[in-house]
Formats: C-alpha cells, sequence, structure tokens
C-alpha cells in the first residue's frame, strides 16, 4: 500500500488516499474524487499531476515512480 | 542595586513613604552577584539570546509598574465583579437561552482557551525567574498569577453546564486527548509557552501572541458576547483582557533590546510566531466570528476585524522597532481571505472528530460572505451547495450522510489539516529531510521546520502515527478510540440538517 497525499481541485483539503503499486493513476484519480465528492466534483475529463508534472492515466502508481507520500494533484483537464 | 531615593530629611512629615519612593525597592532591585557570575545565574538556555550583561538590560520598565498589594486589591475587585455577573446570568438557563451557533463557539473557546493559559503560567514563571531585569521578573511573576486566574474561571463556569451538554467537558479534557486540534495546540503551546526560554517567550507570547493577538481578540469578542447577550463570556473575557493589557507589555521592552542586538533574531522571531499564531488564531476567531455568530450579530467579518484590530496595530509596531513585514506577507494577507473559510469546509465534513457542532451557512449567510469575502468566495459556494444538497437527500439527524469518510492529512509544522491556499491552489508541500519525508500546509510552515529541524523532526503528525500502528487507520475508530469523542461528544450538524432554507425533497 502506498500512502499519498491528494489534492481535488475545487476541494479545500488534502486527503490521504491509499494506493496500490499497480493502480492505474486513473483509479487512484478515482480514490481521490470519490474521497471527497462531499465537497467538490469534477465533471469531465481530469488530469493527475506529480511533482507538478501530468502523468499518464493508464500508467501504475510504480510505473510513474510515484513514492509514499507524495502529492498527487488531481486537476480538471484532458487526462495525459 | 537601582532606583533608591534619599530618605526623607529627620523631622519631615514622613509616617509613610509615598509610593514613587519606595516602589522600585519592591521592584527593580538587582542585586550585585558574588558568589556566581552572571552567566551562572541566567545561563543563555533559560534567560534567552542575545546574552547580554545586565547593564545592557538596566533600563527595562514597563508602564504599569505594579505592586503587589495593588495587584492583589485590582484582581480582588475583578473577581468580585465576575462572581456577581455568574451570580445573576452565569446559570445553566442563561446559556441555554443563547443562540445555538454562539453556543458552539463557546465551546470551541472554552475548550483551546483555559490549559493553555495554564501552560503560560509556566513560560511567565520563567521568566519571572530567568528575566534578565528585577522589573522584567517582577511583571511576569504577577503574570503567572494572571494565567492561573484565566485557567481558573472558564474551567469553573464551564463545569456548571457539563450536566446539560456533556461537550461543555471538553474546557477541561481537550488538552489532555490526542483530538487531532489538541495536538495542534499543544504542538503551539508546549512550544510558545512551556520550551521556549524567557526572551523568546516575551517576544513570541507577550509581543506577538498577546499584544498581537488574543488582547485585541478579547475586546472583540467582548463586543460580539454583548451584542449575543452572553453577557457571561462577556464579562470572563473582558475580566482576562485587563490582565492581559498589564502583562503583555513585558513584550515590548524585551523586543527593543533584543532589535538593538541582533536585530536579524528579532525578525526571526517576530515572523515565526506571527505565523504560528495567525494559523491557530485564525481557526478559533474565524470560525466563531463568520460561520458560528448568527448574522444579525455580527458586526464585522473576520478579515475585517484582522485588518482594524490586529493588522493596522501590528504594522505600527514593526515601525515603532525598525523591522519588516514577515517575508509571508503577501501569503498571509491571501490566508485573511480564504485560511478560516477552507478550515471551516474541511472541518465541517469531519465534525466528529472535533468536540463542537457546526453550522451550514445559508442563502443569507453566503450572501454576507460574498459580500466581505468577494475576491475568495465564489470557489467556497460550491462546496457549501453540495453539502447543503447533500443534506437535501439524506434523513434529518443523520449526520453520517453528509460526513467525510476517507483519512484527512496533517501538516508536520502547525499540525493542522491540509487546508492552506485556495481550493483551485492548495500550497501543501513535501520535503525530505535526513531520510524521512515531511508535508507541510503552507511555505512558511515549511520555513519555519528548516530553521530549527532539530526541534520539530521527530514529532509526528497523525497520518504518520496511523502510518506507524500508533493510531487506528479506521475514521470511526480514529475518532473513538484515538480523538477521544464518543456519541454524546463528538461533533454534529447543530441542527441535524434541519434549516429553514433548506427545502427537503418529498419522500
Amino acid at each position: 500500500m502506498i500512502p499519498l497525499y491528494g489534492f481535488l481541485e475545487g476541494d479545500t483539503i488534502g486527503l490521504l488516499v491509499l494506493a496500490n503499486a499497480d493502480d492505474s493513476i486513473a483509479e487512484v484519480a478515482r480514490k481521490l474524487q470519490v474521497a471527497a465528492r462531499l465537497r467538490a466534483a469534477i465533471d469531465g475529463p481530469v488530469t493527475v499531476l506529480y511533482d507538478g508534472k501530468p502523468v499518464h492515466a493508464a500508467s501504475t502508481v510504480s510505473e510513474a515512480g510515484i513514492k509514499p507520500l507524495s502529492r498527487i494533484d488531481v486537476r480538471r483537464g484532458p487526462a495525459a | 542595586m537601582i532606583g533608591l531615593h534619599a530618605p526623607p530629611a529627620v523631622g519631615a512629615c514622613c509616617c509613610v513613604l509615598k509610593r514613587d519612593d519606595w516602589l522600585d525597592l519592591a521592584r527593580k532591585l538587582d542585586w550585585e552577584l558574588s558568589y556566581v557570575s552572571e552567566r551562572e545565574a541566567f545561563p543563555e538556555v533559560q534567560s534567552g539570546h542575545p546574552w547580554l550583561p545586565h547593564a545592557d538590560w538596566a533600563g527595562w520598565d514597563e508602564p504599569f509598574r505594579t505592586s503587589y498589594p495593588e495587584y492583589v486589591a485590582g484582581q480582588h475587585a475583578k473577581e468580585a465583579s465576575v462572581a456577581a455577573v455568574r451570580e445573576a446570568v452565569g446559570r445553566v438557563e442563561d446559556f441555554q437561552r443563547l443562540p445555538r451557533g454562539w453556543l458552539e463557539g463557546l465551546k470551541l473557546h472554552a475548550a483551546t482557551l483555559p490549559l493553555a493559559e495554564f501552560a503560560a503560567v509556566v513560560g511567565n514563571l520563567r521568566a519571572a525567574r530567568f528575566g534578565r531585569d528585577s522589573a522584567w521578573r517582577s511583571a511576569a511573576l504577577l503574570g503567572a498569577l494572571d494565567e492561573m486566574r484565566h485557567t481558573q474561571i472558564p474551567l469553573t463556569l464551564m463545569h456548571d453546564l457539563v450536566r446539560w451538554d456533556p461537550q461543555f467537558d471538553w474546557t477541561h479534557k481537550f488538552f489532555h486527548t490526542n483530538n487531532w486540534v489538541a495536538i495542534a495546540a499543544r504542538h503551539l503551546t508546549d512550544e510558545l509557552l512551556l520550551a521556549s526560554n524567557a526572551i523568546e517567550f516575551a517576544i513570541a507570547t507577550n509581543f506577538v501572541f498577546e499584544t498581537g493577538f488574543t488582547n485585541v481578540q478579547f475586546v472583540g469578542l467582548s463586543a460580539l458576547a454583548h451584542g449575543v447577550g452572553d453577557r457571561m463570556f462577556e464579562k470572563m473575557v473582558g475580566s482576562i483582557q485587563t490582565d492581559e493589557a498589564r502583562h503583555a507589555q513585558i513584550g515590548a521592552p524585551v523586543l527593543a533590546t533584543v532589535v538593538k542586538h541582533d536585530r536579524r533574531y528579532a525578525q526571526y522571531l517576530l515572523d515565526k510566531w506571527f505565523w504560528r499564531s495567525w494559523l491557530l488564531f485564525a481557526v478559533v476567531t474565524g470560525f466563531s466570528m463568520d460561520y458560528l455568530t448568527p448574522l444579525e450579530h455580527r458586526t464585522s467579518s473576520f478579515k475585517e476585524f484582522m485588518h482594524e484590530w490586529v493588522l493596522d496595530q501590528f504594522l505600527r509596531s514593526l515601525d515603532e522597532f525598525g523591522l519588516e513585514r514577515p517575508w509571508y506577507w503577501d501569503i498571509f494577507l491571501e490566508g485573511l481571505d480564504n485560511y478560516h473559510h477552507m478550515v471551516y469546509a474541511s472541518a465541517y465534513s469531519y465534525r466528529a472528530s472535533v468536540w463542537f457542532n457546526f453550522v451550514v451557512p445559508g442563502p443569507e449567510e453566503r450572501a454576507w460572505l460574498r459580500g466581505k469575502y468577494p475576491a475568495s468566495w465564489p470557489d467556497y459556494d460550491p462546496i457549501w451547495q453540495r453539502i447543503s444538497e447533500r443534506w437535501r437527500e439524506s434523513d434529518l439527524g443523520n449526520d453520517f450522510a453528509v460526513h467525510g469518510t476517507a483519512i484527512v492529512s496533517f501538516c508536520d509544522l502547525c499540525q493542522l489539516v491540509l487546508s492552506n491556499g485556495t481550493p483551485r491552489a492548495n500550497t501543501a508541500r513535501v520535503l525530505d529531510h535526513d531520510g524521512r519525508r515531511y508535508v507541510f500546509c503552507s511555505r512558511p510552515c515549511q520555513w519555519i521546520f528548516e530553521q530549527e529541524p532539530e526541534r520539530y523532526a521527530a514529532h509526528k503528525d497523525v497520518v504518520k502515527r496511523v502510518l506507524a500502528g500508533e493510531a487506528p487507520a479506521n475514521l470511526v475508530a480514529l475518532v473513538q478510540r484515538y480523538f477521544g469523542l464518543d456519541h454524546d461528544t463528538w461533533g454534529k450538524d447543530a441542527f441535524g440538517g434541519d434549516y429553514p432554507w433548506l427545502e427537503r425533497r418529498p419522500a
């Protein structure tokens, strides 16, 4: 399990997202959107940023080289 | 020996000395040490930096120059006055008549105040021993007695309310728990009040926290309480404020000497403590002023209050001492428009993790907030619309249908939630230090950490405790077993979602 700090655009707080190494980036984005949906939601496509740079939605957490306790952002926009 | 005056001539009418003829013998009397050196009697680790010979502190003074008999007489009168108001309007029935939202703000203040004041007894006593001039030590000793009083008054007043509402029990319980707000409050007050040396205490507590924030906060809160009709709270904070106004005066003359000998260090202490004080202050006072006080009783927004009562005075003080605005001033100004809104919306959706209840801002409140925060409120309105919509679809009183379920994350410096910045751009940042990963809510929190990492690095925030297996990962278990709350005490929607403006969908 890889704990990550997730920030959804439009939300007011960072949430702990527990990702698996083989989760796709799209799945991580979905987990964060579910966790934040009481306060914020993004209609339409999203893009995920790691270290401020977009990561491919189909790649896995380990392929993207995301380390535990990193910051990821889920923002409006077409998936990478 | 300082300040001795010649005795009156023999034969003069002099049965009793005039106050000014004896006062400095009692409050400003520094001995020349012969058995130990000055450095041994006042070691830097306790007295603080910069270490200077007493000659550099000899001109230290403060305007109140209170003698002990005057102190006792004055405090006795204040106590009698508080007791009289308590007798008249301090009963449970009097509190039961107050607006619901206001009572929640009262619980928030009541929990965060008294045991922080108790910790301030220790800080003042350290200054009463290790302050570098006797007048400073005398004033700090009275400050310690003040803080004892500020502990006892809220504990006494709120104790009577526990039989009516068990959340008031957190007035005493709060600082003894691992509740996330208590962890944050302890992280601040342990450093500010228990661990600081006499110089840092004077600048951080007396000058920044008390002169800058709480002294004027108490004036503002007292006025707000008057408007709401809470005469007991009005009296309590008004009475405490008169003590604060006196012992807060210790800060300026200490700061003046530090500026003269090490301006850079003075600027550092100011920058660090203004930011640390601001974060907790914004949560406690920002919630009360902009959300929990009923709309008809609000006289100004939290932001307006900060500008009028805190910033104008603080900036004037900086000019007076020839100091600069903190380097993060623009970040702070953006925070005035956002920070307490970010934390309130977050805390509302995790209200079971705290010991007081919350109110959803309705259309009129939101219109008021839009007028007061035109630049930032458009980012918060959609959040409250979503929360309102969720209530519309949920059963009345079913709080967990309108509640977050994920574990939230916390700053490794302030220990508050990662809610700095704006909904468009949260300012959290990750730092690797000595093989460990830290996260901070903002650049100033990271900067404070990096100035003295040895001071902060070993502390674990709630998430790190969960990951280390010290705290449960399940939210309900975390709330009950680690935060110390149960169904009677955890925070709920103050109205159970039953707002007159919220039309519910037919079942």
